[in-house]
């Protein structure tokens, strides 16, 4: 299992390396001069001082020179500071947020991690829960329900579902607000006797035993994870059923009823965590995708996280904040695999002892 | 008949498929007696593992289902028990070892906890009295450092060892009644010998009954007492194992007997072996499921289906013919 780690944690480097190469490579599509807005805050009217910024940070080099530039930056010698250089967190800087990426990044991540963390029991819990009980069931009554149930999830877009969900929560009914929390919490978040332990709104509250501003944060997030949820049960259905229905063929389940064990632990002890093995790669999936920013439903529910900022960058064309978070989604797609190897080996032992 | 360990009677199993009512088991009836091994013999798809599952009630449902028949065990009726108490002589009383020992063990828990189980279930052992049980019955069958490799995972047995670990785990629980569905047919041929060995010496040490299928009589000589043999759903022949070798009497049976290799391998011995398959029975058949590739046939079996009736003391064929004469019984 040790080594097992070690061996995937080795790739980690490799792969970092080629996602880096990847987007220098997509940055190459833009000429110097666009490039060179990169690297400042105001960009300079005068053609001069362009040329400057180009020579300055070596946007006319050889390529390779210019990826380890981009990589490292350059060091100031004389105020002995340093300018750029992805590696120190320098990922340019945000027109359309008028701050560096990096600040934008740090500011929208810890939203969208906080949905993240409170997604992830409806989104792939309930997802596993109905295809485990639409096999157990399959044909009857639950079965069928939960499918066609599901596929109305899947066969809408994202955003019906979010505008229904406002005009029946928000607009109508009033019980739940979109955004992130109410302004009087937020004036709570940010004044100095609230202690930012861990930049998670939810979990901040529950250490600072602000059980108010904990449940109002928890109230906008309900429609964003809703959303989530019901767009992806089908998908966490449909795989786990058919998986959990391949597994109950599988003799070794037959040997479990012959041993005279209850048809629960038959089910939920024999063949479910082997039906699970094909469902954690979906699951590693869906958490990538709740981690990058889900563009849509948190566009739609004004949710200040990584994908609407995203999907501002994106339609005002702010490329440097686009790569920006590509660099970054790259990063999180690269640990969330290393993530997803390891759940592998710990639920499947010919991973793990292979 | 006195002191029958299983009596079943009339047995009839049924399956719904897209293509129609798949006929299984036909009106089976033999009985088990203490401690002996009886051999069920006959092709692929001839019913016997569904016979033997229906018995314990491991029949999937849907689609299959036992329409008729009972199975007096200890003077209660297997089939008519509830789910809960049918769990309760399922491992405990009468187990079962299965084919292919390379899919039977659930990949994903250790050999241990998998031999635990019944012991825990069955027993009321603690986890570590189990545990101790376990690594015995490891050692009484055979496997080496049985202590160190009750935390192994099946992918790392071979397939004798597995299979080994599947008859250690039947028998943790004394079982009047081993059940063995094929149980060497996926190993090869030395491995093959050393389980039935190994079953043989069990046999002796604990005194349970096992009822030993196979597609095989070449097996069935050297471990069972008496033979039933099955084709379509039917039993269409029973007796000793000597009876049966000695006098053979349904067509299906000398078929299976001339199949057999001879010993000296010269090829003068083989009767005849039967072209064709067993069929898959959409209806209750009214002739003789085997007249299609009966050497013997004559009208009347295509007419009626013969019964199972005896010919001696112990012997029983259900077949219009005589196959010795030729002539009509
Ligand atoms: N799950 C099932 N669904 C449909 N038909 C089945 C099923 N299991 C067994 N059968 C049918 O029952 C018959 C007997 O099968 P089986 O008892 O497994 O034969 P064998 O003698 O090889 O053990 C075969 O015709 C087979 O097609
Ligand atoms: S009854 Fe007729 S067809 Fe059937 S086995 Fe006997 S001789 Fe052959
Ligand atoms: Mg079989």
């Amino acid at each position: 299992m040790v080594t097992f780690i070690i061996r995937r944690l080795l790739l980690v480097p490799v792969l970092l390396f080629g996602v880096t190469v990847l987007i220098f490579a997509m940055l190459q599509l833009l000429s110097p001069i666009e490039r060179s807005a990169l690297y400042v805050k105001d960009f300079p009217k005068n053609e001069k001082a362009v040329e400057g910024i180009i020579r300055q940070y070596g946007l006319d080099r050889p390529l390779y020179e210019q990826y380890w530039r981009w990589l490292v930056g350059t060091v100031d010698t004389v105020n002995n500071v340093r300018h750029g250089g992805i590696l120190f967190g320098d990922l340019g800087y945000s027109r359309t947020s008028s701050t560096p990426v990096a600040d934008l990044i740090a500011s929208r991540f810890p939203n969208t991690l906080d949905l993240t963390l409170w997604a992830i029991g409806p989104v792939i819990f309930v997802g596993i829960w109905l295809g485990v009980q639409a096999a157990v069931h399959q044909n009857g009554l639950i079965d069928q329900a939960a499918r066609i149930f599901s596929i109305i999830g899947t066969s809408f877009p994202t955003f019906v579902f979010g505008l229904l969900f406002i005009l029946i929560f928000y607009a109508t009914l009033e019980w739940l607000p979109p955004g992130r929390l109410a302004d009087e919490y937020m004036q709570v978040v940010n004044s100095d006797e609230f202690r930012r332990y861990t930049t998670l709104i939810t979990i901040d509250a529950l250490l600072n035993g602000r059980f108010d501003v904990f449940w109002d944060a928890l109230k906008h997030m309900f429609l964003p994870i809703l959303t989530l949820s019901y767009i992806s049960w089908a998908t966490f259905l449909r795989v786990t059923r058919s998986s959990m229905l391949e597994t109950l063929r599988m003799e070794y389940v037959t040997t479990a009823r012959a041993k005279g064990l209850s048809e629960h632990d038959v089910i939920y002890k024999h063949a479910q965590p082997n039906a699970m093995i094909p469902v954690v790669t979906l699951a590693g999936f869906s958490v990538v995708g709740l981690l990058g920013g889900v563009v849509i439903t948190e566009t739609v529910f004004n949710y200040p996280g990584i994908g609407s900022a995203a999907a501002r960058a994106a339609t005002q064309l702010d490329v440097v904040t686009m790569l920006g978070f590509a660099l970054f989604n790259g990063f999180i797609l690269i640990v969330s695999n290393l993530a997803v190897d390891i759940l592998y080996a710990v639920v499947d032992p010919r991973v793990r002892l292979s | 008949m006195p002191d029958l360990l299983l009596d079943v009677k009339g047995l009839e199993t049924q399956f719904k498929t897209p293509d129609g009512i798949v006929h299984a088991v036909n009106g089976v009836s033999f009985g088990l007696k203490e401690g002996e091994t009886l051999g069920v013999v006959g092709e692929s798809g001839c019913g016997k593992s569904v016979t033997m599952l229906s018995v314990l009630g491991l029949i999937p449902s849907p689609p299959g289902k036992v329409t008729a028949g009972e199975a007096k065990f200890f003077g209660q009726d297997l089939l008519k028990m509830s789910n809960d108490e049918i769990r309760h002589v399922r491992g405990a009383q009468i187990s079962m070892v299965f084919q292919d020992p390379m899919t039977s063990l659930n990949p994903v828990l250790t050999i241990g906890r998998q031999l635990e189980e019944p012991l825990i279930l069955h027993i009321g052992m603690t986890k570590n009295q189990a545990r101790e049980r376990a690594a015995e019955l490891l050692a009484m069958v055979g496997i080496p450092n049985p202590k160190d490799r009750l935390n192994d995972y099946p992918h790392q047995y071979s397939g004798g060892m597995r299979q080994r670990v599947m008859i250690a785990m039947s028998l943790a629980c004394s079982p009047q009644i081993l059940i063995a569905d094929e149980p060497t047919t996926a190993l090869d041929v030395t491995i093959q010998a050393q389980i039935m060995d190994l079953v043989k010496r069990l046999r002796d040490e604990l005194g349970m009954a096992i009822v030993w299928i196979t597609h095989d009589l070449g097996v069935v000589a050297g471990i069972a007492q008496r033979v039933l043999v099955m084709y379509g759903g039917f039993i269409v022949e029973e007796a000793t194992v000597g009876d049966l070798f000695a006098n053979p009497s349904h067509p299906y049976t000398i078929g299976l007997l001339g199949s057999l290799p001879r010993i000296d391998g010269k090829e003068e011995g083989r009767l005849y072996s039967i072209d064709g398959h067993p069929p898959v029975l959409y209806q209750k058949p009214r002739s003789c499921p085997f007249a299609p590739r009966c050497k013997w046939a004559m009208e009347k079996c295509w007419q009626e289906n013969p019964l199972l009736t005896p010919v001696s003391s112990e012997h029983r064929v259900a077949c219009w013919v005589d196959t010795k004469t030729g002539r009509a019984r």
